[in-house]
């Protein structure tokens, strides 16, 4: 599971083009879309679409699911250990 | 009157004629390293592009510092320009379907010029007007005159930035504050010394 968030965060960095940071600068429990975590928004849960279905194989089939799967690390890590 | 003015390069950050942050030769991350000095609470500004990062730290430099009651202003319009618009997140982008196979929505946001505007206006609560020229070069006359028309429509303030990120090194980011002090007009007088001082001190800026 570790090994998997650190993969989900290095992927973070690279698809969302945050190029300043490191892997160390996400908190695994961090709210990835308040101003307290990343401040990332709607462009950004695109992204992660994407990324799940590039990287995972999985298919989010009901968007309004994206909220909670990608809340931090840790719900994006335990949703992506459920369903590949 | 010119109230207030800031340089943000890679050789570091200054700020009415003193340097504020000095920078290494060469410093990779330079960006992040002005905003890391800065101290600056804004994560936003990590998935900014160059262009919106340059203006974002020079705007902070002096709403934080020098002007803070320029936040939240409704008479205050935004005049930016530049000669090489988004070109270098454009081509980002370009890679991104092109060779990456997948057009990238994080960088498409980035794909015009005055979402730098936009950025700003949105960190600093301005709901008034702004635009971006693309210009061949900075030209402090083309400036005042557009900060003209801005008094002559009531605007109090005029924040007007040249910030421009080429294919090389030489990304600048001159931004100043222009008053209408009690006047809805410059006058041709005034406008002739703003274009020599705004002349003098970007170049000062640049032979730093």
């Amino acid at each position: 599971m570790n090994e998997l968030k650190e993969n989900l965060k290095a992927q973070i960095i690279e698809q969302l083009n945050l190029e300043d940071l490191t892997t160390a600068d996400i908190q695994d429990d961090a709210n990835l879309f308040s101003d307290d975590g990343l401040g990332l928004d709607s462009i950004d849960a695109l992204e992660f679409i994407v990324l799940l279905e590039s990287e995972y194989g999985i298919k989010i089939a009901d968007p309004s699911e994206g909220r909670d799967i990608f809340q931090s690390v840790n719900s994006l890590a335990a949703y992506i250990e459920k369903n590949r | 009157m010119i109230v207030a003015d800031c340089y943000i390069a890679s050789k570091g950050s200054f700020a009415n004629g003193q340097k504020v942050h000095a920078l290494d030769d060469g410093e990779e991350n330079w960006l992040k390293t002005l905003y890391d000095s800065g101290k600056y609470d804004y994560p936003k500004f990590h998935k900014m592009d160059n262009l919106s990062k340059m203006a974002f730290l020079g705007t902070e430099l002096i709403a934080k510092y020098i002007l803070p009651e320029i936040t939240e202003n409704d008479e205050l319009q935004l005049v930016f320009a530049n000669s090489n618009s988004s070109a270098q997140t454009d081509l980002k982008f370009i890679d991104s379907y092109q060779n990456q196979g997948n057009p990238s929505p994080s960088l498409f946001v980035y794909t015009l010029p005055n979402i730098v505007t936009g950025e700003l206006s949105i960190r600093h609560k301005w709901f008034g007007e702004n635009i971006f020229f693309i210009n061949e070069r900075f030209d402090a006359s083309f400036f005042i005159h557009q900060t003209n028309f801005a008094f002559k429509r009531g605007n109090k303030l005029c924040l007007c930035a040249w910030v421009d990120t080429t294919m090389n090194p030489s990304e600048e980011c001159f931004l100043f504050l222009l008053s209408a002090e009690n006047s809805a007009e410059i006058s041709r007088e005034r406008s002739a010394e703003m274009h020599e001082e705004l002349t003098n001190r970007i170049n000062n800026y640049r032979n730093e």
